[in-house]
């Protein structure tokens, strides 16, 4: 009886809340609260990225902002290790290994990133969490959303919409807060002295968060999401996937708790479409796997509650594979098939990248030098020698002051002229050194020879650099 | 407004990408324009720059739209893409 009222209201509210919305004719999906294992994952990976999203850009190190991205200066800073745009090609390796990580897991694990850490889910899953705070549970939400306006439906959505919009806009700040210094942002935006672009951008951002997770929320994954679109792609038939099993719970139907199912011929789904209702894609998961399923398990916990209610073994929803469903090999034999060629190529490449990168950071010289030789075509000096001016361009790329040695090598006797053979850098500092080049003619034949520079820093040796140019003759 | 959406969404991830890639190989102070800066801060330049390329995208795409619709729904004052079958 309870369950034929709920059906009902399914209906009416599928009637009442076509909507159309930016992509399709959307119907407003009230996913229900669930509670079970995959609940709890999801809520402390809530915490802990927003935790980590929101938190990271007030930590310093050094007397700075540990995390900075410094659009203004140009300057990434990642705890002690700053980079510069001359580094570009450490992001992308980052990107590279981000990218080669998801595909692992995906092949592994399916779309565990969206169920569970996809900034639009953990988003989703705050704003719905305020809305049911707000306006209540699934079923409070579709009655006030039918009813007419009123008091208090006004004072519901508007403290839905403040709530939502308060936290939107933090969101915002603290993005801008990783490209700007934060508290200087923060004071700014205190005494409303922030800069147009700041504003801008902490304003856009708010406004795509509130959309993103207050209204679009399970269309972002169907029709806009990249990743959800060629995810096909890192499935096999060995993918853990969120699945229904059809051999257990077909046929489905209705019965009391007394009732044998057995005797009765039916199988363990009791079909209260619990699964359908804790969905935040509104899929049926017992038609299959499913192109919009963001694999967030929240209908495996709404079945286990289920299963143990008519005490049933869990587990009719599970994570499993297509090869277990299809009966090819029991669950247990599940971690056995984790190794195979795709996860192993993937993982090879994977460590095969992390490791030429760390080892790229470990020899990355936090010195840059560029030679220029002056456009003054060469010319002779007062005792004979044949000279040309080049301006080396040291960027210290470290956080402290260098002094560095200038040498030069390349031809027989050659040398630097007066002042040219020590140049100052400061802390993050660009310095433009000229150096005057000399050389007896004699040693010297052709039209224009090779040489190199060497610049050393004079408190850590290891901090060197070569650089290469050419000595023309007159 | 889907067709709105499918233009500007593809061309927001271009230009995002394009902003980066191009904004890291140049600095934008050191742009000049007959004898002068071009721009004064690098978060504008940043920021002019990614509307400018969404915008190119969104011509782009929006083209992309326009020249799928076939003759016959050109005829007919063009509406929908989608082939009609
Ligand atoms: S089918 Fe299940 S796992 Fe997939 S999105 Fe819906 S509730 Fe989440
Ligand atoms: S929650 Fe479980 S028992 Fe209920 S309809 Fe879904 S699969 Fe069947």
């Amino acid at each position: 009886m309870a369950e034929a009222g709920q059906k009902k209201v399914i209906n009416i509210a599928a009637s009442t809340e076509m909507e159309q919305t930016l992509y399709a004719v959307k119907q407003k999906v009230y996913p229900r609260a669930v509670s079970g294992w995959f609940a709890s994952w999801r809520v402390a990976l809530v915490l802990f990225t927003q935790l980590l999203y929101y938190g990271l850009p007030w930590l310093s190190w050094d007397g700075r902002q540990a995390i900075l991205f410094d659009l203004a200066q140009r300057k990434f800073y990642i705890l002690g290790l700053v980079f510069w745009p001359q580094d570009f090609i450490y992001l992308t390796g980052l990107l590279v290994i981000a990218a080669f990580s998801l595909f692992l897991f995906t092949a592994i694990a399916g779309r565990l990133w969206c169920g569970f850490a996809c900034p639009q889910t953990v988003y989703t899953e705050l704003f719905l969490w305020i809305e049911r705070k707000i306006e209540g549970d699934r079923r409070k939400q579709m009655k006030l959303d039918r009813q007419a306006w009123n008091i208090e439906k006004i004072g519901k959505k508007t403290a839905k919409h403040s709530a939502w919009l308060v936290l939107a806009l933090w969101t915002g700040f603290t993005f801008v807060g990783y490209f700007t210094p934060i508290k200087e942002l923060a004071i700014s935006f205190a005494h409303w002295t922030l800069g147009p672009w700041e504003t801008f951008w902490i304003f856009f951002y708010g406004f795509a968060t509130y959309g993103n997770a207050g209204f679009m929320r399970e269309q972002v994954c169907k029709y806009m999401c990249p990743y959800a679109r060629f995810q096909s792609v890192m499935f096999d038939s060995d993918t853990l996937t969120v699945t229904y099993d059809p051999s257990r719970g077909e046929p489905r139907g209705p019965r009391s708790k007394s009732t044998d199912r057995h005797t009765a011929g039916l199988g363990d789904c009791v079909d209260c479409s619990i699964c359908v209702q804790v969905c935040p894609t509104d899929i049926d998961i017992r038609n299959g796997l499913q192109y919009e399923c963001i694999g967030c398990a929240a209908c495996i916990d709404g079945c286990d509650q289920v299963m143990a209610k008519m005490g049933y073994p869990r587990g009719l929803i599970r994570y499993t594979t297509e090869n277990v469903i299809k009966g090819k090999y029991p669950d247990r034999s599940i971690l056995a098939h984790v190794l195979r060629p795709r996860t192993l190529i993937y993982s090879v490449l994977l460590l095969a990248i992390v490791a030429t990168l760390g080892m790229a950071l470990i020899n990355r010289v936090p010195l840059r030098v560029d030679a220029i030789r002056d456009r003054i075509a060469a010319r002779e000096t007062a005792d004979g020698h044949i000279e040309n001016v080049y301006r080396l361009q040291i960027i210290n790329m470290q956080n402290k002051p260098h002094r560095y040695a200038i040498s030069v090598t390349g031809l027989p006797g050659i040398k630097l002229g007066d002042a040219s053979s020590l140049a100052e850098v400061a802390a993050l500092g660009t310095h433009d050194a000229v150096v005057h080049v000399q050389i007896d003619p004699s040693e010297i034949r052709a039209r224009s020879s090779p040489v190199e520079f060497k610049i050393q820093s004079l408190d850590n040796p290891e901090l060197t650099k070569t650089v290469r140019s050419t000595f023309l003759n007159r | 407004m889907q067709r709105i959406i499918q233009v500007l969404w593809p061309s927001f991830i271009a230009a995002g990408v394009m902003d980066i890639v191009l904004f890291t190989l140049l600095d934008p102070v050191a742009l000049i324009y007959q004898d002068a800066p071009l721009f004064t801060t690098r978060l504008g330049a940043y920021s002019l720059g990614f509307f400018l390329f969404w915008l190119f995208g969104t011509v782009s795409s929006a083209l992309t739209c326009y020249f799928q619709c076939s003759t016959a729904q050109l005829n007919k004052i063009c509406k929908s893409s989608e082939p009609k079958n």
